[in-house]
């Protein structure tokens, strides 16, 4: 995009106060996550397609920072941008993302210029005036889709696609040796979403109480394909990651969407087995697990079977607000990576409040380590790019442990 | 147990094969149609209203009592209608111009229906202009609006002025939902009403029709 309003460097800010720095951004986001105070607190910005930012809103901060770098889009759902280099050094980001290969025998499919089919059979639309993909449905929606038979009969995605694979290593291997941030490995780790998709959010949810045996063979055969997945893909990343990331959305603004007899009938055994593989696959890899919404009452469950760290922290949902209360709760047990308002601070707030959001979050989550700073999912296009530059000049100003 | 309690229950347990059985025996018994509506299947929506406020149960129950109340019905919508028997109110619904989400949307509308209310369901990524053609084609004068995105629900403001200047858009009573939203935001884009999840939002929907009345 052509940079018009700003030369480069003019509103340029020292963003970074290195002086202070210590440690390499690894060792910062490793010890964070360890649970011991690092020399400040880590902060990530883009490595994973649920910490960073939509496209138009990227745009705009980057014409507001002065860069004209080409835009590269890392998720057509909600049209989720990767950082450039030059904006990740400028805010002092400790993280990488690493994202795996796409399969050779599968592409999407056009249904129609705003329709596309992806390899699960879902089918996602954008509005015309947006590039954001938003779900249409998915391959199993009716009655009649319902069946045993009928998840006999799908064409599923195939687990053994070397596209998957290729170059994952030495792209791995390349961001731990030549570089010393910390590396996010996204390996598309779900189960329960992608039953919801596949089956449809009205269907899917009624079948939790009519149709069990149905819903437990669709959660099988995904969570099957996706282990498989991983377990490769983990193969090929040992040694050289520092996080893996895992999403499965259980809760929703005002309440968890499930009961927990759900959970533990549903969801519980399938994770452990899921978490189980990751830490097999990569010992020294922590799990973070990705929950929009209210799921306090599930963090103890999911901390027994094996996760270390929780993103985004919506503390815009019920019970999620309280971050004093989570750290003090689940603290000893759960790294913390988010916490910072996007339902109406970031968005909507003064460069004061959202001073004092930042400020509240690293006062309350931050203490002791087991903390890393980021928004509460992608920033959304309406965010003034100001307000990005804000959170991230407060969190380096508020940041720094031992004063 | 009684009929109409077998009824409810069916309906609390979204056992959608046996209110269907229930209501064409009761049907075939001679029972009237909006009795079985207003004492087997209305009070089962409402406990499970109730239990949802209260979080004794979650989505997936309130989605498949939904269902079996739509399955019902489907068999009573025709026989209330031959009877003269009039939708306890008109509700458009619809998510706004540039959001795709439809869940929640779609859970209010099961509940709605499930309530007696006939729904005119825009779908996702609607219009002003479309919501003021829906009113003024339906003559509904209750509009159920969502959003679930920040960008999208700024626009919700917008659309509301854009209604409000139709020749009957001061009449209409707009509910506004989403989880972005709050009681705040709904009164100042000049909203009528606001609920946070499906279950108020249904009783806030019949406040609004009540007060309609005249």
């Amino acid at each position: 995009m052509a940079n018009t309003e700003s030369g480069p460097g003019n509103r340029e800010k020292n963003f970074i106060l290195s002086k202070k720095a210590s440690l390499t951004p690894r060792d910062r986001v490793r010890m964070a996550m360890a649970h011991k105070e690092p020399d400040r607190v880590p902060f990530d910005f883009g490595s994973t397609s649920v910490t960073s930012i939509a496209g138009m809103a990227y745009e705009k901060l980057k014409r507001h920072l002065g860069s004209d770098s080409q835009t590269r889009i890392m998720a057509k759902q909600g049209q989720v941008a990767h950082i450039d280099e030059e904006i990740l050094r400028k805010f002092g980001i400790d993280t990488r993302p690493l994202d795996p290969g796409v399969p050779d025998n599968w592409t999407d499919i056009e249904i129609n210029p705003l329709t596309y089919q992806d390899e699960w059979g879902v089918q996602w639309q954008r509005p015309e005036e947006s590039n954001s993909y938003f779900l249409l449905k998915g391959h199993f929606e009716g009655d009649e889709n319902g069946t045993l038979e009928a998840l006999h009969r799908f064409q599923w995605p195939d687990p053994k696609d070397p596209g998957r694979y290729r170059g994952l290593r030495d792209r791995a291997r390349k961001l731990h040796e030549e570089t010393d941030y910390a590396v996010v490995f996204s390996p598309r780790a779900t189960f329960w979403q992608d039953a919801a998709r596949i089956r449809g959010f009205g269907d899917f949810f009624s079948d939790l109480v009519t149709n069990k045996k149905y819903i437990h063979a669709l959660l099988d055969r995904i969570l099957e394909i996706r282990l498989e997945i991983t377990e490769r893909m983990m193969a090929e990343t040992r040694g050289f990651i520092d996080v893996v990331l895992v999403s499965d959305d259980l809760g929703t603004q005002s309440g968890p969407m499930i009961s927990m007899q759900m959970f533990e009938e549903f969801v519980k055994p399938r994770q452990k087995i899921y978490f189980e593989a990751m830490k097999k696959g990569d010992p020294d890899a922590k799990i973070l697990y990705h929950c929009d919404g209210c799921i306090d009452v599930f963090l103890p469950h999911l901390i027994e079977i094996g996760i270390d760290g929780l993103n985004p922290v919506q503390v815009s949902a019920r019970n999620m607000g309280d971050t004093k209360r989570l750290k003090r709760e689940f603290g000893r047990d759960l790294f913390f990576w988010g916490g910072v308002d996007t339902g109406r601070v970031i968005p909507f707030g003064t460069r004061d409040e959202i001073f004092e959001e930042v400020k509240r979050r690293i006062d309350d989550l931050a203490p002791g380590g087991g903390y890393v700073l980021n928004f509460v999912h992608n920033i959304q296009d309406e965010v003034p790019p100001e307000n990005v530059c804000a959170m991230f000049e407060a969190a380096m100003e508020y940041g720094w442990y031992g004063g | 147990m009684s009929r109409n309690q077998e009824l409810t229950e069916g309906i609390i347990r979204g056992d959608r094969e046996n209110v269907v059985r229930l209501v064409r025996e009761d049907l075939e018994a001679g029972h009237g149609p909006v009795l079985i509506l207003n004492d087997g299947l209305i009070p089962g929506m409402e406990k499970l209203g109730d239990q949802f406020g209260r979080g004794e149960v979650f989505i997936p129950e309130l989605m498949a009592a939904a269902k079996a109340m739509n399955a019902a019905m489907e068999i009573l919508r025709p026989l209330l209608e031959a009877s003269g028997v009039e939708p306890l109110g008109k509700v458009v619904m619809g998510t706004v111009k540039g959001d795709m989400h439809d869940i929640g949307k779609n859970l209010v509308c099961m509940l709605l229906r499930g309530a007696g209310f006939e729904v005119i369901d825009l779908g996702v990524n609607t219009s002003a202009e479309q919501f003021i053609e829906a009113l003024e084609n339906s003559g509904a004068r209750i509009l159920g609006m969502s959003a679930l995105l920040t960008t999208t629900m700024n626009r919700m403001g917008a659309i509301i002025e854009t209604i409000r200047r139709a020749p009957f858009g001061e009449e209409v009573r707009i509910m506004v939902g989403g989880a972005p939203l709050d009681e705040d935001f709904a009164a100042k884009i000049g909203a009528n009403g606001y609920a946070k999840d499906a279950p108020l939002a249904v009783d806030r929907f019949k406040e609004l029709h009540a007060a309609l009345q005249p």
